[in-house]
């Protein structure tokens, strides 16, 4: 398989699972806010912190509100990150590996990102933009369940699977890292509000349901975090994803770099004493995941999609 | 209402279906009396569904406009064009004759020049060719073939004379809508491919597949074949990815290919570096490699002119055969066939005047309104004066350009192309066409079973280029018994 076509589909499913994630995340925050008392330290800028487009923003938007804060992380074009972004750049993937994706794909995908761009041009939103983002993060599941369903497993499908799950490792982190700032911070009312905080964070990953049935406790900072760290059986637990790209290269030749990569993120996350790093040091903790999720994608980078500078040895 | 044949007018042009109103043509006779039988409502339906199934099975081809790609579905007339497979035979025949004689010229110009010094072809002509690739001379690909896949467009004038009207050598496009009409055209009318025989035209990507791996430089089982893209800003795209997958070939563009220092050409894969054997490279010559051609072509790959040189890797098409792939050099297509083979013509070239000929240029620039004058390399119908519907502006323009240089240009006598009927609305109006077959070369010559047969939707246009209105339609040769 050429490398070219396998960076593309790794690629692919990583922007739809951020395209995914990121209409999760404006949905949760949108709830939460409406949650939170007024005057709470949190705000839209947090937002954007997590999606990782701090300075982008600051340097095209006047204020931080909830209205600039969803045209920049839904309909802004110039934002790499926002969801027209990643459904486009989805696209432009597919398109160019049309022999090898099923033909639905890319069909499913361009209408998506039609039905995207229609609903921002039409001015009224606001009231109806749950549902809107509801639909997106449904329609972008539909499409990993039609890759899932159609793709033959063979490496092409490995490398859906790796970008899929490293995107979701990226975002359990980035949402967590919202939980650290707020642990660290002096506000003694966002401290009374830490259950009703990290319910949040549980439910913008989807994961409150799973928690219950599995936890069976009290939502709290270190219960909450360990469960989105360590659950080996919850689809967006980072500990998790780690396994299911672990599995995927195990398929893949010359898959000795990468391995190592994920067995170092494995170690720090497993071995990992909440209890102790709590709560002082879990931005940086979070910090290490992270850097270790870019080695990841490093090494996978290194080992099978850049091109080959060196001139193979004359046979 | 019903389809009435006698009130179907092609105007004093030739139809392809009916001889003169109410008579069908012996090979369409089965077909015209079906469409008989359809109401009107019933034939708009079935192009309906055509144009389902074509959008379905996502058959498009991609239009740059305002900054963005635009894949459109493919247009598709539903009612074919049929040709008996006797009249068939003699065509088929006439272009492996061409093309036989094309790849003898291409080889001997980058040779000998046999042609030259036995002064039936003027040096002058070569040496002031921009298609002519100085790399390329002294060089012979295997089989003495440079030209493996040709896409020659012919047309019919009012006499019900075949003409070719040129021969695309360089990347011609085209064939994988003539395979995609036909699948549609079945779904469409099941019963007439029952009941008649009808050449099938399918097996183009395994004759495509056969005809590359036989000019593997390696003698294996499985060469390693790859379709060579410009990428997906190109219009053939749809094509490129569909024939890649047919054939099980993998679809590269210049970045995944590597020439290594042993001259062999490398793909990037998973794997790590994979031998390439053949390229069906659908990038033109300039773009190739831009070790030997354009420096800033990002689209080839570094080398590949030294791999093919050494023999380490095929090209297809050869750079370099564009040479043949001249308006002018046309004219002299007729002289090649009796100068290489020996024989007459079987198919008959567009008379063609050269405008380089004092006598004949004179003849072009007096009687500029009734001819169509053609630059010498321009494909898709660029810088092309058509006399019977230009404006005095125009032909003063052209005959500027013709002065200055007379090399460049040639004129031919506007044709009255022949007509079938088309689905307007609800009803068949008789609308222009050509046809493109397409010819393989290796080690033995193909030729499809038809071709690719293209319309010009627009009343009374003759301009058949899908960017600018035109369509297709299925094309069937029919076996109808007797002696072929």
């Amino acid at each position: 398989m050429l490398s070219r076509v396998a960076e593309r589909l790794y690629w692919t499913a990583r922007y739809i699972e951020r395209a995914e994630n990121t209409a999760r995340l404006l949905n949760a925050f949108k709830l939460l806010m409406l949650d939170l008392p007024r005057g709470v330290g949190l705000s839209w800028a947090q937002l954007i912190d997590i999606s990782g487009g701090h300075d982008d923003f600051k340097a095209r938007y006047r204020s931080v509100n909830e209205r600039n804060t969803r045209l920049f992380m839904l309909a802004d074009r110039d934002n790499p990150g926002s969801i027209i972004s990643c459904l486009n750049m989805a696209r432009e993937n597919l398109r160019t590996t049309r022999d090898i994706a099923p033909s639905e794909s890319f069909e499913s995908v361009n209408e998506l990102l039609m039905f995207v761009r229609r609903r921002v041009g039409a001015k009224r939103q606001g009231d109806h933009n749950y549902e809107f983002l509801s639909q997106i993060v449904q329609r972008c599941q539909a499409i990993t369940g039609l890759l899932a369903g159609t793709m033959s497993q063979d490496a092409a499908y490995q490398f859906v699977r790796i970008g899929r799950n490293l995107e979701r490792a990226d975002m359990t982190t980035r949402i967590l890292d919202v939980g650290s700032a707020t642990l660290i911070a002096s506000d003694a009312e966002l401290e009374r509000l830490e259950h009703r905080l990290w319910t949040w964070l549980l439910n913008a990953l989807s994961a409150h349901q799973a928690y219950r049935q599995s936890v069976r406790r009290q939502v709290s900072a270190p219960v909450a975090a360990g469960y989105l760290l360590h659950d080996s059986l919850f689809p967006r637990a980072v500990l998790h994803t780690l396994g299911q790209i672990r599995a995927c290269l195990k398929q893949l030749p010359r898959n000795g770099v990468p391995l190592r990569a994920v067995g170092r993120a494995e170690r720090l996350v497993r071995e990992s004493d909440l209890h102790e790093i709590f709560p002082q040091r879990f931005h940086v903790f979070i910090d290490d995941i992270q850097v270790a999720l870019g080695d990841i994608h490093q090494a996978i980078q290194r080992t099978w999609f850049e091109p080959v500078a060196r001139r193979p040895a004359a046979r | 209402m019903r389809i009435d044949w006698s009130q179907y007018d092609p105007g004093g042009f030739y139809d392809e279906l009916i001889s003169s109103p109410g008579q069908p043509r012996a090979a369409a006779r089965v077909l015209a009396n079906y469409l008989k039988s359809l109401s009107d409502q019933k034939l708009a339906r079935r192009q309906r569904a055509a144009e389902l199934a074509i959008e379905e099975m996502g058959v498009t081809f991609t239009v740059y406009s305002e900054g963005e790609n635009i894949d459109r579905a493919w247009p598709f007339d539903i009612i074919p064009r049929v040709i008996a497979l006797r009249e068939w035979r003699q065509i088929e025949a006439g272009l492996q004759q061409r093309i036989t004689a094309l790849n003898l010229f291409i080889d001997d110009v980058y040779n000998k020049q046999r042609i030259v010094r036995d002064k039936v072809f003027p040096q002058a002509l070569i040496s002031s060719s921009k298609d002519y690739l100085p790399q390329c001379a002294g060089f012979s690909p295997r089989f003495g073939v440079w030209a493996h896949i040709c896409g020659s467009d012919l047309v019919r004038d009012g006499d019900g004379t075949v003409y070719v009207l040129e021969d695309n050598l360089r990347v011609p496009s085209g064939v994988s809508y003539m395979i995609q009409n036909r699948s549609v055209a079945k779904r469409v009318f099941p019963e007439l491919f029952r009941r008649q025989s009808i050449l099938p035209v399918d097996d183009y990507p395994a004759a495509l597949f056969d005809m590359l791996a036989s000019l593997s430089p390696r003698p294996l089982d499985y060469p390693e074949i790859v379709v060579l893209t410009p990428g997906i800003y190109n219009s053939a795209y749809f094509e490129h990815a569909y024939l890649a997958q047919q054939m099980g070939a993998e679809l590269v563009e210049g970045s995944d290919l590597v020439v290594g220092s042993d001259d062999c050409v490398y793909m990037r894969t998973i794997d790590g570096l994979q031998r390439v054997d053949v390229i069906y490279r659908r990038v033109n010559d300039d773009f190739l490699d831009p070790e030997a051609f354009r420096e800033d072509s990002l689209l080839g790959c570094p080398g590949l002119l030294r791999a093919w040189r050494a023999g380490k890797v095929a090209l297809a098409n050869a750079p370099g055969c564009g040479v043949a792939d001249d308006k002018v050099v046309y004219t002299y297509v007729p002289d090649m066939i009796r100068y290489y083979l020996d024989e007459d013509p079987i198919l008959a070239n567009v008379p063609s005047y050269r405008c380089e000929d004092a006598k004949q240029r004179e003849y072009v620039l007096a009687n500029l309104k009734d001819l169509v004058v053609k630059p010498a390399n321009e494909s898709g119908g660029y810088g092309m004066l058509v006399g019977p519907q230009s404006t005095a502006k125009e032909r003063e323009k052209i005959a500027a350009l013709v002065q200055r240089r007379p090399r460049n240009y040639i004129a031919q006598p506007a044709l009255a192309l022949s007509t079938a009927p088309t689905v307007v609305g609800r009803h068949l109006e008789p609308r222009h066409l050509d046809l493109r077959p397409f010819i393989l070369s290796g080690k033995s010559t193909y030729v499809t079973a038809g071709g690719l047969t293209r319309v010009a939707l627009r009343k009374g246009s003759l301009v058949v280029n899908s960017s600018q209105g035109g369509g297709s339609k299925d094309t069937w040769v029919l076996d109808s018994g007797g002696r072929a």
